[in-house]
């Protein structure tokens, strides 16, 4: 998939701005506070119909604009190009349309558009809490498997709506236990399949991981996701025995989450466990190899979302050079001018960067400048 | 925006209560009141009101009617054996519009949410099972103009078809999201001890729409409720 040309209004610091992009690498580069980061923020919103920074619209919307709107031409491998809208409106909402046809849901773009980002806040997902893992394993099987998606959401929904009871039932102490059981149903049938999809992502991915972790460092230590969920090892690949499962350990604590109200097993509380040969990365790793690590659970996602759909996704870099040692900032542009990555999108306060690596006199590759926004009131 | 007309500005805040109704719809639709004719304006406000003082719900099937029992329970046309369960009135009209169901309804007034606070106490489920314990109370002709026939002849009411009465199946049509799922086990799992057969209406692709077009989990449960087609011939 290739961005040919994005146009943003209204958004974030850009009043409106349209920018062209390469085929290969292209440098988004300019001073602090200029809206780098913001261009890659309107890609994912195009994407992915959200930002990867804030979870709410509104701070997307340029200060004193009634709307922002993100527009994009999108070529696809297959040859069949696509021109995205996102629109959102304060009090109603966000419309994706694609080529001027609009979406019933904003969740059908979902996996459309294949991107794979890289930024700062990735340290989380290496030291933050589980909740960080949950998203990013989200975020890939949502691209991946369109089913994922809508089973995530309808989970959540069912979840929700389990614990309404459960708090009631607190409340009041009156065993409504019919209600109740008929929600469980509904979270056994749905959160086993998301369970046991992501059993199989997690043998699925293995491979990649270990692809992508020896593009980077050339050391011999090997990377190992383990899924901790709530059933056990042996029977983790199979739908029926993640259901009976999940059926039997939400018996075992019915007690506990009637105390508590709230549902205390299922996929929401999976965890990933990321290691180094036998480390534990979140508790011992250096700071160099939580880096490196999430570094590649991004290419690795990169490479497992490129065999999974046929269609290499754009991959977004936001200010990742900079945070990086030379040795390993080598490693990445290498990556990303060879061709196990189509077209790339990286921030960087500084084009120097990219000086002697990357040739920007090729068409492949272009160097986008970014300047500050003038003030608002000189601008008009 | 200011008016130059309080009545003109009542008129779009009083529309804007309506759903789907936003205040530029309350504009449009203020701007066109004022140029319709006052009789047409007195039809829909008439109308209006009606609905709040005449229309009465059913006390079989809970839905609105203007005469108790509704058309729909009071015909001896229908079939009183099978019942189909929907959320709202709404839905009833929808089935209806198909000239095909010849079995009778059963109105819910809406689906199990604790997020909304609704338990199935605040839905008439009881009233559901109730009429399949005790059998369609009613399937007593009640002639179109809305007189009791019957009562002219000094019996109140008919006595109902002994072999209707008895219900035998209950076709579950709720919505088709995470609420409408879970009512539907919850009915299903009440209904069981009575022996009735259960069913629910399936759910898959649009007659007439591209198969390309549908929607991911659309077409993984048209692929799961898929069908046996006969190659006998």
């Amino acid at each position: 998939m290739i961005i040919e040309e994005i146009s943003v209004k209204s958004f974030r610091s850009h009043a409106d701005t349209t920018v062209r992009f390469s085929d290969k690498v292209n440098a988004v580069c300019g001073p602090n506070g200029a809206g780098k980061t913001n261009l890659l923020e309107a890609i994912h919103y195009l994407c992915l119909t959200k930002s990867f920074l804030t979870s709410s619209d509104t701070y997307a919307l340029r200060q004193g604009d009634p709307y922002f709107e993100v527009r994009g031409t999108i070529n696809m491998s297959t040859r069949s190009s696509a021109d995205v809208r996102i629109a959102y409106v304060p009090g109603e909402g966000k419309s994706a349309f694609v080529n001027g046809a609009p979406l019933e849901k904003l969740s059908e773009i979902v996996g459309r558009f294949p991107i794979v980002v890289l930024a700062p806040d990735d340290h989380a997902l290496t030291s933050g809490g589980p909740e960080e893992r949950r998203r990013w394993i989200d975020n890939i099987l949502s691209q991946a498997h369109p089913l994922y998606l809508a089973d995530l959401l309808t989970y959540r929904r069912a979840l929700k709506q389990r614990n309404a009871i459960l708090r009631r039932m607190r409340g009041q102490g009156t065993p409504g236990t019919r209600v109740l059981d008929s929600w469980t149903d509904k979270i056994v049938e749905i959160g086993s399949r998301i369970a046991t999809r992501r059993a199989h992502f997690m043998d699925d991915f293995a491979p990649f991981l270990d692809r992508a972790y020896g593009t980077i460092e050339a050391v011999a230590e090997r990377p190992h996701i383990q899924y901790q969920t709530f059933a056990p090892p042996d029977k983790r690949l199979d739908l029926g025995g993640v259901t009976e499962a999940f059926r039997e350990r939400l018996e075992r604590t019915s007690a506990r989450e009637r105390e508590q109200g709230r549902t205390l097993v299922g996929p929401h509380r999976d965890e990933l466990v990321f290691r180094l040969d036998d480390m534990e990365v979140r508790r011992y790793a250096s700071q160099g190899q939580h880096r490196t690590f999430a570094v590649a659970l991004k290419v690795g996602q990169y490479f497992y979302m490129t065999d999974v759909n046929d269609e290499p996704p754009v991959f977004l870099l936001d200010d990742v050079l900079d945070n990086l040692d030379p040795s390993r900032r080598q490693a990445i542009l290498s990556l990303l001018l060879s061709d196990k990555i189509g077209q790339s999108i990286i921030t960087a306060s500084d084009e120097r960067l990219f000086d002697s690596v990357v040739d920007f006199s090729s068409h492949h590759h272009s160097l986008v400048p970014v300047h500050r926004a003038a003030p608002a009131e000189l601008a008009e | 925006m200011s008016y130059t007309s309080e009545s003109v500005e009542n008129l779009v805040e009083q529309l804007t209560k309506l759903p789907t109704i936003g205040r530029k719809t309350a504009q449009r639709l203020a701007a066109y009141i004022l140029k319709m004719s006052r009789v047409d304006v007195v039809q829909i406000a008439d109308a209006l009101v009606a609905v709040k003082d005449k229309v009465t719900f059913c006390t079989i099937c809970s839905n609105v009617t203007d005469h108790d029992p509704c058309r729909i329970c009071s015909s001896p046309k229908r079939d009183h054996s099978i019942v189909c369960v929907v959320e709202e009135t709404s839905d009833v009209v929808a089935l209806e519009r198909t000239n095909e169901f010849r079995g009778v309804y059963h109105v819910l007034g809406g689906a199990i949410s604790p997020l909304d606070g609704i338990g199935p106490e605040d839905l008439r489920i009881r009233e559901l099972i109730e009429r399949i314990a005790n059998g369609d109370p009613v399937a007593a002709p009640n002639d179109d103009n809305g007189s009791h026939a019957a009562s002219a002849n000094g019996t109140t009411v008919a006595e109902p078809h002994s072999s209707d009465a008895q219900i035998k199946e209950i076709i579950l049509a709720m919505n088709p999201n995470v609420e409408g799922d879970t009512t539907s086990y919850y009915i299903s799992q009440l209904v069981k001890p009575f022996g009735v057969r259960v069913t629910r209406i399936a759910r898959g692709l649009p007659i007439g729409g591209d198969l390309e077009y549908a929607d991911e989990a659309t077409l993984s449960r048209a692929l799961e409720d898929r069908l046996v087609v006969d190659t006998d011939a």
